[in-house]
């Protein structure tokens, strides 16, 4: 079913936006329709940001960067070794919001040696970047959100995020929340 | 760019950026986790399909505006939603940590386990599909569906038939100790109280009875320890257990925020052991079954050094004329005065520094600095608790349990703010007894004195003619599980097939096979298991969240874990079958109308226990309201037994032992013999065998599994993380033996010791996990994963310790060799799992 029209929901509006059917949509999410018009599905649209080029990256030297928003931590690193969901010609850069989902402390140990993040200073969970940022041992129930990245040129492009972050029902949701400027 | 975060129903991935939030007027439920025994408080929510709350607060039933902070509780991760029916009609539900508790999980803490508790529910759409939902009968070989009414018949018909002609001894029934009160009272009022067989054991063990018999010969109950004095505590010794592996959250919140040194016993360099070393504490990695050894060496260190806590040890331990004078004979025979104990610890080089340090591993100044650490080395103690588990009382039973009493006792380690000498526990405590243990009616004696039923012993023999094994895979469960499932596959198969679904048939051909010397097995569990396979009758129970149950955790703290959902299919609770099951075989007194009678009926047995709720009992009667009812009012916070009436008001209890008076005859604490020597002649016959090229094979639980699990083997997170079971090898012996991560490597033993002290084999497979987190010589596996039986390699034989009939489950011992590539493992990960922060310690939450 092919997509027509692609709406989207200022960001800073307080509350949600009435639709047609009485139905209210948090702010940050938008709406897609099918070609007779109806909803089919809401959507979170994420901006694209650059976060780094390819050729300034270090094997096992962690780029820490905000995404979707200013204050959401995360982290890009070409790991050395093809990885699961790794992009690149090498298939080993990945990049993982920073945000521990068991508890939501900020991570900053990061071990090059076995690719982990961790552990969280909090309870000490440790993630596999190797494994799709998967709780390696711990008490998170959850992979680490993973950034989507994408190559453009030599750019390094974050396009999106997979899986809850940390204490959001929505990761674009909320109105302190400023959602980053595409680049 | 955008990516797709439609309204989720529960899907089982936690692929999407969106969660979904209970709205404004969700029903709300509380219970506790159901797995490990900290037990922390959970809060329930179910809403209809559709109607969403919203991250504003004043739009949602937790009040919260989203997103909340790190630390803040509240969020509601992918797996803490499904979808479950209520009344027929599909709800979503979210199962949440508690964000407001106040005891136990303060502010909403939790592990990997009750993380996901949501995704163990039933639902017809999902993993939890294949949960058991009607009564079942073997025919020929397979399982049919059959009623309710047809199943307990049977039930009742067999079990009057054995029990007339062949005894209440050939009756047996094999059943989780820890479970709700509800079940585990209804249960014993018909194994042993209308039946009164002997014929009884609990999930763990081969016999009813103690499993901590050296703490109880010394007076000091087993359960005593607040989470509050692990808090107060200076120092903490942790001995064959992992606390942040399988006790979570008493160790994030209570133990390592309240700074106390850790003194980690464990052959393995686990998480615990490695905070120790981070964190001012220190690790003696000692060989499998040396604990006994290592404990009388510190304990001798601390006597000749004047280091006890002479105050406490005068005023508070038993005189020889005291200890001549108790009741029980094991009392009398292994108690001891200090004087004696410190003759018996002077007798022997091994307890000495230097011998010591060449039997336990543990290098001598490491043995001199727990001493220190543990007593103060100056005569003023620090606050010190000892707590323990498997590791220490599933191996040399007795003697560790006795040896690591003594030490409790010359530090005074009880009764005190942060001073406790307990048991971190295994389960939570859900037992109940309506009758005693009939143990004059046991065929089994040890010294001319009775002791309990060894009933596999008993089964194997051939004298068991019909088992009734509720919640538990018993045969993987039980050591020598080759050797066991061997037999019973033959006493089943004894006599005719049950080749019909008439009712008057079936029984005629089980009477026929129980009379020609087999055996009628019957199962009633959740899910089916490995214990299943040889099962004539299958009975679907329905468990957490599908009936109203009350139990007590580690620390005492009854609650009631509600009922906010509904079974699936056909199931029903325990308590109901064998009620129903009674009645058929014609007893009185199974006539209860819902679990909350049960529950009352049940509590004059808690009396005076540490599990005591006569008093919430008695002031529901006063007020004429439900006992459940009002312990539900109590919410995640629950009443710490033993609990009193002061008034119309409930008392609790939150120390144990704070008289210092002792569970002995004379109220005082006795020190008991630790017998070395009978540890290292059974040493003899359980270690591994070198010209064998056998290492040890430990095992125990792993921090994102538990038990058998029949929950976790449904979870996405589990199966991607251990999709098979792992041994820990360490990487030299792993090179020596030219295996890498993630080879499947066979576990073969060719002498275990079977139930009647036969020689058999067994083994197992597993994938191969290469760490230094075990030394040469000592591997670690899970020790209860589906399809692969570690318990093959452990011995099953009971005279190895007749004083207690308890099973050295962590002695396992077998040769590891490659096979080849595992397969399916692309998910699982080989980092190590004993990472610790450099120099930082836990966080300590703002409002405790």
């Amino acid at each position: 079913m092919a997509m027509t029209r692609r709406e989207f929901v200022a960001a800073g509006a307080a509350v949600g936006a009435a639709l047609g059917g009485g139905v209210v949509l948090p702010v940050g999410l938008a709406w897609e329709r099918d070609r007779s018009g109806s909803v089919i599905a809401v959507v979170a649209r994420f901006p694209d940001v650059v976060i780094t080029d390819q050729g300034s990256l270090v094997e096992g030297e962690p780029v820490w960067f905000s995404y979707p928003s200013e204050g959401q931590a995360n982290m890009l690193v070409k790991m050395g070794w093809p990885v699961d969901h790794g992009a690149g010609p090498d298939r080993d850069v990945v990049a993982f919001s920073t945000h521990c989902t068991h508890m939501g402390c900020p991570i900053q140990e990061f071990s090059p040696a076995t690719g982990t993040l961790g552990p969280c200073p909090c309870h000490f969970t440790t993630f596999d970047l190797g494994k799709d940022g998967m709780p390696a041992f711990g008490q998170a129930t959850q992979h680490l959100p993973r950034v989507l990245l994408r190559l453009d040129g030599d750019g390094v492009v974050a396009v999106g995020l997979r899986r809850p972050i940390y204490g959001h029902s929505d990761p674009l949701h909320g109105v302190a929340v400023r959602v980053l400027e595409s680049t | 760019m955008t990516n797709v975060a439609a309204p989720s129903t529960g899907g089982f991935s936690s692929d999407q950026a969106r969660t979904l939030i209970p709205p404004v007027g969700s029903t709300e439920h509380t219970t506790c986790c159901e797995y490990c025994p900290v037990a922390c408080g959970y809060k329930v929510f179910t809403w209809p399909i559709g109607s969403d709350g919203g991250p504003e607060a004043a739009d949602n039933a937790l009040g919260r505006d989203f997103p909340v902070g790190p630390l803040a509780g509240g969020w509601i991760s992918e797996n803490m939603h499904t979808v479950v029916r209520v009344d027929g009609a599909l709800r979503n539900c979210v199962v949440i940590p508690d964000p407001d508790a106040t005891v136990v999980n303060v502010g909403g803490g939790h592990s990997v386990r009750g993380g996901a508790l949501a995704k163990k529910l039933y639902r017809s759409d999902g993993p939890t599909s294949d949960r058991l939902t009607t009564p079942q009968l073997r025919v020929d070989g397979v399982l049919v569906p059959i009623p309710w009414d047809v199943a307990l018949d049977l039930v009742a018909d067999v079990s009057r038939h054995v029990i007339q002609q062949h005894g209440e001894l050939a009756w047996g029934m094999k059943i989780y100790s820890y479970q709700f009160f509800e079940n585990t009272y209804a249960a014993s009022k018909l194994a042993l109280g209308a039946i009164a067989t002997p014929n009884w054991s609990p999930h763990h063990a081969p016999a009813e009875g103690d499993d901590v018999p050296g703490l109880s010969d010394a007076g000091i109950d087993a359960f005593g320890a607040a989470f509050a004095d692990d808090r107060a505590a200076d120092v903490i010794l942790i001995a064959g257990t992992d606390p942040y592996e399988t006790k979570t959250v008493r160790f994030t919140q209570w133990q390592s925020p309240g700074g106390a040194a850790l003194v980690v016993v464990d052959p393995r360099r686990t998480f615990t052991a490695a905070y120790a070393e981070e964190n001012g504490g220190i690790h003696l990695q000692i060989n499998p079954g040396t604990d006994t050894c290592l404990f009388n060496a510190i304990v001798l260190y601390i006597l000749e050094h004047g280091w006890e806590d002479h105050e406490f040890v005068r005023a508070n331990t038993a005189s020889r004329r005291e200890l001549d004078a108790e009741g029980h004979w094991r009392r009398v025979k292994f108690g001891r005065t200090r004087e004696e104990l410190l003759e018996y610890l002077r007798s022997d080089r091994d307890f000495t520094l230097t011998g010591a340090a060449r039997v336990t591993g543990v290098k001598s100044e490491k043995i001199r600095e727990a001493a220190r650490l543990l007593s103060g080395g100056t005569g003023a103690q620090p606050l010190t608790s000892v707590l323990f588990e498997k590791g220490v009382y599933w191996s040399h039973n007795y003697e560790n349990t006795a040896a690591i009493a003594n030490l409790g006792l010359v530090l005074g380690a009880v009764g005190r703010e942060g001073r406790a000498t307990a048991r971190m526990g295994g389960h939570q405590r859900g037992g109940v007894k309506a009758a005693s243990y009939p143990l004059a009616k046991s065929p089994h004696e040890v010294d001319g004195h009775p002791i309990e039923m060894d009933t596999e012993r008993w089964l194997v023999e051939g004298r068991t003619r019909f088992r009734w094994v509720v919640g538990t895979n018993w045969l993987s469960a039980m050591a020598g599980s080759a050797a066991l499932s061997r037999r019973v596959a033959e006493l089943v198969g004894i006599g005719p097939t049950i080749t019909s679904t008439d009712p008057k048939t079936v029984l005629a051909q089980m009477k026929a096979r129980i009379d020609a010397g087999g055996m009628v097995l019957v199962h009633q569990e959740i899910y089916e298991n490995e214990s299943t396979r040889y099962a004539d009758l299958v009975l679907p129970a329905a468990t957490w969240g599908e009936e109203d149950f009350a139990r007590a955790n580690a620390e005492r703290r009854i609650r009631l874990y509600q009922r906010f959902m509904d079974p699936p299919g056909d199931a029903r609770p325990d308590w109901w079958i064998f009620a129903q099951v009674a009645r058929r075989m014609g007893f009185d007194g199974f006539d209860w109308a819902d679990s909350n009678a049960v529950f009352e009926e049940s509590a004059p047995r808690s009396g005076g226990s540490r599990k005591d709720y006569r008093a919430l009992v008695e002031k529901a009667r006063r007020e004429g309201v439900r006992a459940h009812d009002l312990l539900a009012e109590h919410g995640t916070t629950g009443l710490q037994a033993p609990l009193g009436l002061d008034g119309d008001r409930i008392t609790e209890t939150v120390r144990l032992h704070e008289d210092l008076r002792f569970k002995s005859d004379s109220g005082r604490a006795n020190f008991v013999l630790p017998d070395w020597s009978a540890v290292r002649n059974r040493n003899r016959v359980l270690a591994p065998r070198p010209e064998k090229g056998e290492v040890w094979v430990l095992n125990g639980r792993v921090n994102a599994l538990w038990n058998n699990l029949s929950d976790f083997s449904r979870r996405q997170l589990s199966n991607d993380r251990w999709p098979l079971n792992p041994i820990e090898i360490n990487p030299l012996d792993a090179r020596r033996w030219g295996i890498g991560a993630g080879d499947l490597v066979s576990v073969e033993c060719d002498s275990v010791l079977d139930q009647v002290g036969e020689r058999t084999s067994g083994g197992f497979t597993a994938v191969a996990y290469p760490t230094d987190a075990v030394p040469p010589g000592v591997t670690f596996t899970y020790f209860l994963f589906p399809g692969s039986p570690s318990n093959n390699v452990v011995p099953a034989d009971t005279s190895l310790q007749p004083l207690s009939l308890r099973y050295p489950f962590k002695l396992g011992r077998g040769t590891i060799r490659r096979l080849g590539r595992a397969s399916g493992i692309d998910t699982m990960s080989f980092v190590p799992r004993n990472l610790v922060p450099s120099g930082g310690t836990g966080h300590v939450p703002a409002d405790v």
